[in-house]
């Protein structure tokens, strides 16, 4: 064999060739260029891309095909190994001198490669939003990156998971879980321990009768504190995807894209609300920081995020190989090598 | 003594939990001969295997395959070693021919090397009008063929063949038997799992006689061989045959009959030659005289026939 990536290589192709090859693939990839194409068309009315830029509508683009890749990419990578197992042909594969950590790493580039299919079936309207101008070398470079990474990932799961357990719908559903615990069980979690944990506040507010400030109305309330819990959203792929991206704002501080505006409402949330709160009627306005002014003094989170989910799929597949390695010793209870 | 090759397995055992598959299994295959593993479902026949196909690691005892122990270095025995499994996988999407080629390419042929050699295997399995076929069309026999060649694309020294021949037509078997009878000559150490004792009773050399995960002792089988077993007699006019065996002195309880003619059980060929004389000289007009199970079958039989006395 030449070399490890030789065969991991000759694995991968031999993976797409069977899976690349039903028309159904091809189909879906039709369906799924079509939902974004409609998609383009009414963001570019929503947010009058033709003047404004398209900065919104590739950021839309971009999160859609991460929304896809994640709701299609269990369904074909979630059985690689175990799939292969029941259809007997894993074991015939093992005994030719391709090692099981080929195997496995030959099955997660060829999952990737699958769910990159996606990204580059997006690839005309994303360059189409570019036209509109508006979107930075850097924010095209970074959150294509970072999309990359994060479909690697979720082909890493799928792959993983597929080796660990024994049963393919099994594998499956629970790739479909990670997935959704990190996609949307972030959310629920961070809302919920936030909602939980509340604070009093004391609110003064000095009245103004004529001239004189000097009537004074206290009340107070319990407010959630989500800045205890901002670190959760860290591990969403939508937020590290939004956050890694370079902002982009007006000249008034506000958000142009969908990238920055999430990456403002997390970053938003790391300061603690204020417990004690005063306006005077006297007093002049208070400066209200801008959505710019907001994101440049709380820090990014992203790199933490990705560097966790790239460890837990890069142990996904160890564990995988772990135990698929043969000549095996123990045996999951119900699991067959041939 | 492992230095020459073959297959040399010494006391292996292997349990799942509390399922002992192989308890204790010696045997050893020289290389230029075909063994038979014989042995009822579920004893073992199938793990053994995989044992020797470096898929499972035994619990205890020594494997050699081609001088080479499998769990500590696999990959020199599977460079060595074609296996055909029982369970027939192959790729769906693929044809014949990209199956062969890529199998060729995972034992480390270039591609070149692994299309020329994907085309010699087509031809020596018979798969020539569906080469370019997707492998799911393929018909249960075609696939055992499609198996076998891919067992043998690095052309090993050393072949393991899980039932082979289930679900071949005859052609195809005859074509089998010779295929392995040629391997054997090229000087391969061929271990063949079957059913079809008749099947294997004209292509083994040998036979590993193999019961609940045990395989039988040398003494056994011997024993075995040299019991008595039914011998097939058929005359021209029936009605002659009885008297003449009386008078042969066959004691008449031992004697009976089946729809392909009379059943009597006889020690050993000397015996069979007396007999056959005594039957001719008392005029008998004999058809047909010769055993009424194979080799391989009686012993096999007579093998399961003591489990079960024990």
């Amino acid at each position: 064999m030449t070399g490890v990536i030789g065969g991991a290589w000759l694995i991968a192709m031999i993976e797409l060739r069977q899976r690349v090859r039903g028309v159904a693939w091809y189909v879906l990839l039709g369906v799924f260029m079509f939902v974004i194409l409609c998609a383009t068309a009414l963001l570019v009315l929503a947010t009058n891309a033709l003047h404004s830029g398209g900065g919104g509508v590739f950021s839309t683009i971009i999160f859609l095909v991460l929304l896809l890749a994640t709701l299609v990419s269990p369904a074909l990578s979630g059985n690689a190994i175990n799939g292969e197992r029941d259809a007997g042909t894993l074991a015939t594969t093992q005994v030719t001198l391709v090692s099981t950590a080929q195997i496995v790493i030959g099955k997660w580039l060829a999952a990737w490669i699958t769910a990159l299919a996606f990204l580059v079936g997006a690839l005309p309207f994303l360059v189409f939003a570019v036209a509109l101008g508006q979107v930075s070398l850097g924010t095209i470079a970074v959150s294509t990156l970072v999309l990359a990474a994060e479909l690697a990932v979720i082909a890493a799961f799928g792959v993983g998971l597929s080796g660990v357990l024994s049963r393919p719908l099994f594998s499956i559903v629970v790739t479909y879980l990670v997935i959704a615990a990190l996609s949307v069980g972030t959310l629920i979690t961070f809302g919920l321990l936030g909602a939980a944990t509340q604070s009093d506040t004391t609110y003064t507010y000095k009245s103004q009768t004529g001239t004189d400030c000097s009537a004074i109305n206290v009340s107070y309330s319990r407010v959630p504190r989500f800045d205890h819990y901002w670190g959760i959203l860290a591990a969403n792929p939508y937020v590290i995807l939004a956050d890694a991206a370079p902002p982009s704002f007006s000249d008034r501080g506000q958000p142009q894209d969908l990238f920055t505006a999430i990456a403002v409402g997390v970053r938003q949330v790391q300061k603690a609300p204020p417990l004690e709160t005063t306006y005077d009627d006297c007093a002049p306005p208070a400066h209200q920081p801008t959505p710019e002014e907001i994101y440049e003094s709380a820090v990014p989170s992203w790199f933490v995020g990705l560097t966790i989910q790239l460890v837990l799929a890069a142990g996904a597949l160890f564990w995988a190989w772990r135990r698929t390695d043969t000549p095996a010793r123990r045996l999951a209870t119900g699991m067959r090598v041939a | 003594m492992t230095i020459s090759g073959g297959i040399d397995v010494d006391g292996v055992a292997r349990s799942f939990g509390d399922v002992h598959a192989v308890r204790e299994a010696t045997l050893t295959v020289r290389p230029g001969s075909v063994a038979g593993l014989i042995g009822p479902n579920g004893s073992g026949k199938t793990t053994l295997l995989l044992m020797l196909a470096t898929l499972l690691a035994p619990d205890a005892g020594r494997i050699s395959i081609a001088g080479h122990d499998p769990v500590e270095q696999p990959r020199e025995v599977r460079a060595r070693m074609g296996w055909m499994p029982d369970t027939l996988g192959a790729w769906p999407s693929l044809t014949v021919r990209q199956t062969l080629v890529a199998a060729g390419r995972l034992y480390g042929l270039t591609q070149d090397a692994a299309g020329e050699r994907a085309a010699e295997l087509i031809d020596v399995v018979s798969l020539e009008p569906l080469a370019d076929r997707p492998n799911r069309v393929l018909s249960r026999g075609q696939k055992q063929r499609l198996s076998l060649a891919r067992a043998i694309v690095h052309d090993p020294d050393v072949l393991l063949l899980d039932e082979p021949a289930s679900g071949l037509d005859p052609q195809a078997r005859a074509d089998l038997r010779e295929l392995i009878r040629r391997f054997a000559a090229e000087g391969k150490a061929v271990l063949v799992s079957s059913h079809v004792l008749a099947e294997l009773d004209e292509m083994a050399d040998t036979a590993v006689y193999l019961r609940a995960g045990r395989t039988a002792s040398a003494d056994a089988v011997e024993r075995s061989v040299r019991s008595a077993r039914d011998w097939r007699i058929r005359a021209i006019d029936a009605s002659t045959l009885a008297p003449a065996l009386a008078a042969a002195g066959v004691p008449a309880e031992l004697i009976r009959a089946d729809n392909l003619g009379t059943l009597v059980p006889i020690g050993d060929e000397d015996q069979a030659a007396r007999l056959l004389a005594a039957l001719v000289g008392s005029g008998v007009a004999v058809s047909s005289f010769g055993p009424a199970v194979g080799d391989l079958e009686h012993v096999f039989l007579e093998l399961n026939r003591e489990e079960g006395d024990s």
